[in-house]
């Protein structure tokens, strides 16, 4: 035994053990989330119930989308009757109705013993919405201008269906950039009239001018609204008669309707085309009812804009603190308590950085923004206020720290031998850093920015103070000169899953956003990082005197 | 006692005590040089003679490389360095306040021990002292590629690879490549530290030979712990020992008939 101890073999098996236990844990949570992320997508099969409420019969129509095993005594302790039952156990489903307009709760329990029969009938559809949640039922009948339609049903809902698709892309295309490009405008018109006005500056003339501007932009929109109501009222032409679990039709406009589909109809094939399209759909679209439907896009879009925003922010900062530390400070004792400050700052807990970039970050310096460049738009605040600029600024200051100790650890990386070489060849120490020694150095910027970037795209507590919000209206960037809009709230994944998973109205329908919004951020931030991985190993290659 | 029959010709053996300032590169004048209080050259006066190979030799530690690095004021990297007397190149002082040191090393090349080229392209590693001085026309960086590596004998090897890293050369090729450097700024002083102690006796050849060439046009100095080396190319021999110049005369002299003991005893090989 004591032979075994000295061989170092349990030494091994320990070692081997903990990073057996690491991957575990690695592979174990990928494949929860992207199980169950994913799962969401694929298209569920639609049961029809027939069950026994109260002796009575009742159809329910559904999914069926979870299922738990009950103690018949806590049922009993209920008031349940369950007469005659041996079991010790019964199973109890969670069935997803939908229809949340004609029904309390669209989930509902129904206890095994209730259910008399269970079938999947091949005519049941989903209707996917834009307000209210999906709706199941049978399709009986497609309306135009209120009568009924021949033909083949199928083709004829999915050509109105993509018909109403167009119109509103044109709606939604007018909205945001006609629109929202004259909305624009006049805000400017009006800042413009209220700065004139705080210079004393505004004369008739100018005034006149002013009016005259709004006017036209005025006739413009209401130009555009008019073509607006008109695309409106086309989507409104169309609409289905579908029978719903209680037998009753009921009317449904096409333009509530985002798609159809037959999922019990479906084979294999047009199963995964359908999870394609869903996932497509997911990382695309626009959230919707209080992000409990729809896609992330706006969150994917702000996650990605906000480090990338750091980045720009941090590289430099860090970059040139480093140096200094590294190349000019005097080794003495206030440079290592510098260097261990600056280390220590890697440890503060990120939602103090979240106090610090409210504090000041948003009101001093924003606040100061505003008075200074921004007196006509007050009191209403434009960097005043929480926004992607404030969040990147915040984020930059919580990775400085890794960004600093990487690029130092690169710098003593390189040969004094190389830099005495270019100091022999009459160049300055300046000189010497810029050309010879930083892009040496940038394989470790890089990977300083790769701890940066993993770090910041995971954070979501000082985010909720200095700028992510549940619903931005508007991406940071958009068709409206300066295009970059850096003062807006911006949508954020991290806080997006905060937000469905903890304050949604509807946290059943919720938990698989909240896996599959996972799951999405964790491939948003292993792209990211993998990208800069890329351009490192580039780097290293092109400078790898380090290794000869 | 090493017979040493000069395999190159050798110029006429010249007064160098009494050297016409118009014939001398660099005048070293009672130099001593502390690195914090522990003295390393003492009071070291020297006249290095233009167009010609100068060679300092001596055991590890002596202070042979230090003095050289006097020369071009690398020392001024070490921060605890400091130093008294003087070093004058063309009758100006190099240590004087209102020198620019990197103006003193663009005349005052250098070659270290270890090829040290940089992480660029062969053709980016010559022009980089040129482009330092804001040179960017193409037709001018060419011709002083190719003239800088004609003058390092490299020329011929790499001039279908100009553009390829430098760091795929051999490394007597990177000495080379490092000499062409150096001469691409056309510098009136090159010092060369020990440059083929790392290198096989091929290149070291090839670089001995380059070293008598370059003479033509421009003042050497040599570190070399290779006594037939210092013998092969140098015309005048500094031996120095625990800091001091102990004897600096024509190379003929010092390793036929040396005056010091002390010189005697190193070249004939029973210390160092």
């Amino acid at each position: 035994m004591n032979k075994w101890f000295k061989s170092g073999t349990p030494w091994i098996w320990m070692t081997g053990g903990a990073v057996s236990l690491s991957l575990i844990a690695v592979v174990g949570l990928l494949l929860l989330i992207g199980w169950r992320g994913l799962v969401y997508f694929w298209p569920h099969t639609i049961y029809q119930w027939e069950i026994d409420n109260n002796g009575q019969a009742e159809q329910l129509i559904g999914e069926l989308h979870d299922s738990e095993l009950v103690p018949t005594a806590r049922l009993r302790a209920t008031g349940l009757k369950l007469e005659g039952e041996e079991r010790e156990v019964l199973e109890r489903y969670l069935v997803k109705t939908g229809n949340r307009e004609f029904v309390p709760l669209d989930f509902r329990w129904v206890l095994e013993t209730n259910i008399r029969s269970r079938s999947t009938p091949k005519d049941l559809a989903v209707l996917e919405r834009t307000t209210n949640g999906n709706f199941y039922g049978y399709i009986e009948q497609v309306l135009e201008s209120g009568k009924a339609v021949d033909g083949d049903l199928h083709q004829q809902l999915q050509s109105r269906i993509d018909r109403v698709a167009e119109i509103n892309d044109q709606v939604r295309e007018l909205q945001h950039a006609d629109i929202g490009a004259i909305n624009y405008e006049l805000e400017k018109l009006r800042l413009k009239e209220r700065r004139l006005e705080l210079d004393h500056a505004l004369t008739p003339a100018a005034q006149q001018e002013i009016v005259a501007g709004r006017k036209a932009l005025n006739d413009h929109y209401a130009q555009l609204e008019k073509q607006l109501f008109t695309l409106r009222d086309q989507t409104l032409r169309d609409s289905l008669v579908v029978k719903d679990m209680r037998g009753q039709m009921v009317t449904i406009p096409l333009s509530n309707v985002l798609d159809v589909n037959w999922p019990n109809d479906m084979n294999l094939l047009s199963k995964i085309g359908f999870w394609f399209h869903q996932i497509g759909k997911f990382v695309s679209d626009d959230p919707r009812e209080a992000n409990t439907e729809g896609g992330v896009f706006p969150a994917i879009f702000g996650t990605v804009f906000m480090v990338l925003l750091m980045t720009v922010i941090v590289t430099p900062l860090g970059v040139v603190a480093a140096v200094y530390l590294h190349e000019y400070a005097g080794k003495n004792v206030l440079t290592k308590f510098i260097r261990i400050a600056v280390i220590n700052l890697a440890g503060v807990p990120s939602i103090v950085y979240g106090v610090f970039g409210l504090g000041f970050f948003v009101y001093v310096l924003g606040g100061s923004l505003d008075k200074l460049f921004y007196p006509e738009a007050l009191p209403n605040p434009t960097f005043g206020s929480p926004g992607v600029i404030w969040s990147a600024i915040t984020l930059a200051i919580l990775t400085l720290p890794v960004v600093i100790v990487s690029t130092e650890e690169g710098l003593s990386r390189i040969p004094s031998a190389v830099r005495h070489g270019s100091l022999a060849l009459g160049a300055t120490k300046a000189e010497t850093l810029w050309r010879i020694v930083l892009p040496m150095a940038s394989p470790a910027i890089m990977t300083g920015l790769i701890l940066a970037i993993a770090r910041a795209a995971g954070e979501v507590a000082p985010l909720m103070l200095v700028g992510a919000v549940k619903l931005a209206p508007t991406l940071p960037m958009d068709g409206n000169f300066p295009y970059f809009h850096v003062e807006r709230k911006f949508m954020h994944l991290g806080f997006h899953i905060f937000d469905v998973g903890f304050q949604s109205p509807n946290v059943e329908a919720a938990r698989p956003l909240v896996y599959a919004t996972s799951f999405l951020l964790v491939t948003v931030i292993v792209g990211l990082n993998l990208t800069a991985i890329s351009i490192r190993n580039h780097l290293r290659e092109k400078y790898r005197a380090l290794d000869n | 006692m090493i017979n040493v029959t000069p395999t190159m010709s050798q110029s006429e053996s010249i007064d160098l005590v009494n050297l016409p300032t118009e014939k001398t590169a660099l005048e070293i004048k009672n130099l001593d040089l502390f690195y914090g209080s522990k003295q390393a050259l003492f009071d070291v006066s020297m006249k290095i003679p233009k167009g010609q190979v100068t060679a300092f030799i001596g055991p590890s530690g002596c202070g042979k490389s230090t003095l050289l690095r006097c020369i071009n004021r690398m020392n001024d990297l070490v921060e605890i360095c400091h130093i008294k007397g003087a070093i004058t190149l063309n009758s100006q002082n190099i240590y004087d306040k209102s020198v620019d040191v990197a103006a003193l090393r663009r005349r005052v090349g250098m070659v270290f021990q270890r090829p040290n080229p940089f992480p660029k392209s062969i053709y980016e590693n010559v022009v980089y002292g040129l482009r330092l001085q804001g040179i960017s026309d193409r037709r001018l960086l060419d011709e002083a590629v190719e003239r800088s590596l004609r003058g390092a004998a490299l020329w011929e090897e790499v001039k279908d690879r100009l553009h390829e890293n430098a760091f795929g050369l051999s490394g007597g090729q990177q000495q080379r490549l490092v000499i062409a450097r150096a001469i691409a700024i056309e510098p009136e002083v090159l010092l060369l530290d020990e440059p083929t102690s790392a290198l096989d006796p091929i290149s070291t050849l090839t670089i001995e030979e380059l070293i008598n060439e370059l003479k033509s046009k421009y003042t050497v100095v040599i570190v070399t712990h290779n006594m037939q080396q210092a013998a092969r190319v140098s015309d005048q021999t500094a031996f120095m020992y625990m800091g001091e110049l102990i004897e600096y005369s024509d190379t003929n002299t010092i390793f036929t008939k040396p005056k010091m003991k002390k010189t005697e005893d190193y070249i004939t090989g029973r210390y160092g």
